[in-house]
């Protein structure tokens, strides 16, 4: 029996297995969940004093105004990415070890979305007048200037966020009627509710899998736009460092390498808290490190090709962006380089490091922090050297832009566990899918799985 | 009236199924109840043609229509005159356009699919919670009974119930249980439609 073949069991257990993430939590699940609170409450303190006094106490000030706010905007986006996309495509390809991990990706999405669409908000200096953004007729005939990359944002995000929560969604409606056939009380509500009257009818199959497929099919250029969109936030202007036609396809292929290396954290974290190892085996770890090392060796492609042709062309100005981030973050510029690139080809290269839960984990977080530092440093070296050399200037961020940071990474958290507890974390139909087209046949000898589905 | 059985395996419902077509009933009556889709015909053959999609490319048309206007017609009623540049710029215009097509794409998918699917239904229909247990659920319509049908012209075989028709619903019902009962079914509920 192949390595991803789950052991023939009753459809039964298996849903005790693949339910047991909806067990009522234990102590240390309140103590993680209390902790994670706290520091969301801690990044809300933060940014009601932001709000309160003035902006002047972070860390912004000419000529960098642009910090960790939009740094964060674009890291989280950028994880946005992957979660639909990954799950997007492997459905439409018909991966079959895509079935235990699409529901981990998909929520991974959505709260990473919310989170990202509150630092543009947060970021604005005046917040309470967001409302600004949106259009709406008013008696000062003041109308959102579509010219704006900033509504570009708004519009991409929403679609993004509604369009992720629906595939989400339409991911886990078999699943929420198997929970609505088990549960009691409170949840037997919700899952009535959420569960639309589901039964399971051939016809109901039938419409529920062309409309998935259809859904699949919509969500990839979505994605990609909402990435684009961000990157034009930046390639639009004539900022040295920013002004690149590389960035759209640059920014989309970072977001990607990010948002796989979490997805590939977010199993392992799932798998060990939910004792999934039956589902979640190395063979998944595997192929994704597979699609992580031909991520990262695009994103190193594209670093090469950014950086190189500015070197080659010298163009004194674009130079003097490169110079003083190489000079100014050498550490940082290094560990990024390293963490992003050198590291993850070499570990992933290899089958046995690939299949290594606690590399797979090193690796992906590693990743990630390269990834954040690759923000910052898009943003903030180009920003401190883009006009006259007595303008120059540099940036640290303040507490309050850390404590938000932090406040955003627990509330990403927090969502993710209340998420877990509340509803299937695992396909459970995908699986059980999967394991209803596989019929033991005899060949030769021995008896092998054989696959019936549809072409 | 709708009648469910439950059955343990794929090959007893389906054997279960082919007993109720040779008795006379029709495929357009029995639908099963599973767990996870299975190709068709390996239960019950079912009409593949379905109709959402008109409806999903019909919202994304409109989709289109809102995001245009919204760019460019409020730029035309709101007009802010920026040095030579046209009150109308294609590339924002292009971005708002094509977001909200896309977003009007994939809300019409999902209505368009609860539609198709008739959910939510309020009308009581027969369920098992055994049946996301993977257990298999036949489920047959019985005709009100005691007159003939007259198929429409150009009506299916699968879709023309026929001789079944002229027996009391009753008498329909009792065959079927017996049917399933003998196919090895574990239990057999029914729901009488208001």
């Amino acid at each position: 029996m192949s390595e991803h073949t789950i052991h023939p069991k009753s459809a039964s257990r298996m849903n005790d297995e693949m339910l047991s993430s909806l067990k009522p939590p234990t102590l240390r699940w309140y103590g993680l969940a209390f902790l994670l609170g706290a520091v969301v409450a801690w990044g809300i303190y933060a940014f009601s004093y932001m709000v309160t006094t003035d902006m002047s106490c972070t860390g912004l000030d000419r000529p960098v105004m642009w910090g960790v706010f939009i740094v964060n905007f674009v890291f989280w986006i950028g994880l946005s990415h992957s979660g639909t996309m990954v799950s997007a495509i492997l459905r439409l390809s018909q991966a079959n070890w895509r079935r235990p991990i699409l529901r981990a990706a998909e929520a991974m999405t959505v709260f990473t979305v919310a989170v990202g669409g509150l630092f543009p908000l947060i970021h604005l200096g005046r917040n309470w007048v967001f409302f600004y953004l949106i259009p709406y007729p008013n008696q000062r005939g003041l109308w959102p200037n579509f010219r704006s990359p900033l509504l570009w944002d708004a519009m991409a995000i929403t679609t993004y966020i509604i369009g992720s929560s629906l595939f989400l969604y339409l991911g886990m409606l078999p699943d929420l009627a198997v929970a609505r056939d088990r549960a009691h009380g409170w949840r037997l509500k919700l899952y009535t509710v959420l569960a639309m009257g589901w039964r399971g009818t051939a016809r109901e199959w039938v419409v529920y899998q062309q409309a998935s497929t259809l859904m699949a099919a919509l969500i990839i250029p979505v994605a990609v736009s909402v990435h684009s969109i961000v990157a034009w936030d930046f390639a639009v202007t004539v900022v040295p460092g920013w002004h690149s036609t590389i960035f759209p396809p640059y920014f989309v292929i970072g977001a990607i390498h990010s948002g796989v290396a979490a997805v590939i954290t977010l199993m392992i974290v799932i798998r060990k808290a939910f004792h999934l190892e039956e589902y979640l085996t190395p063979l998944h770890f595997d192929n994704m490190g597979k699609l992580q090392l031909v991520i990262t060796l695009l994103w190193s492609y594209a670093y090469f090709v950014e950086v190189q042709t500015t070197w080659y062309a010298h163009e004194p100005i674009e130079w003097e962006v490169y110079s003083f981030m190489a000079h100014k973050y050498t550490f940082i510029l290094l560990l990024m380089l390293f963490g992003n690139s050198i590291l993850p080809i070499i570990v992933l290269c290899f089958k046995r490091l690939r299949r290594s839960i606690p590399v797979m984990l090193a690796i992906t977080l590693l990743i990630n922090v390269g990834m954040f530092i690759e923000r910052f440093l898009i943003i903030v070296p180009s920003l401190s050297h883009k006009n006259m050399p007595f303008v120059w200037g540099t940036y640290f961020p303040s507490w309050v832009e850390l404590s938000i940071t932090a406040g955003a990474f627990a509330g990403f958290a927090l969502m993710y566990t209340l998420f877990a507890k509340t509803f299937p974390m695992v396909a459970m139909t995908d699986v059980h899918e999967y394991e209803s087209q596989k019929a033991l046949m005899l060949l030769g000898r021995t008896r092998v799985p054989s696959l019936v589905g549809k072409e | 009236m709708e009648l469910l059985g439950i059955f343990k395996d794929v090959g007893s419902a389906a054997s279960a199924v082919e007993c109720l077509l040779r008795e006379g009933f029709v495929e357009a009556q029995i639908t099963s109840l599973t767990l996870v889709p299975y190709p068709d015909g390996v239960l019950v053959k079912t009409n593949q043609r379905t109709l959402f999609r008109w409806f999903t490319l019909a919202c994304g048309i409109i989709g289109a229509g809102v995001g245009f206007i919204l760019a460019a017609g409020t730029a035309w009623v709101y007009p802010v005159q920026t040095g030579d540049k046209p009150i109308i710029a294609f590339y924002p215009t292009g971005i708002v356009t094509y977001e909200l097509t896309m977003l009007f794409f994939m809300v019409g998918t999902v209505v368009g699919m609860f539609l198709e699917m008739k959910l939510p239904n309020r009308a009581h229909r027969p369920y098992d919670a055994a049946i996301t247990e993977g257990c298999i659920g036949i489920s047959l319509s019985i005709h009100p009974g005691g007159e003939p049908v007259a198929c429409e012209p150009g009506a299916l075989p699968t879709e023309c119930i026929g001789g079944i028709a002229l027996l009391p619903a009753a008498e329909q019902k009792e065959r079927a249980e017996e049917i399933m009962n003998d196919a090895g079914a574990l239990r057999i509920t029914t729901e009488v439609q208001p």
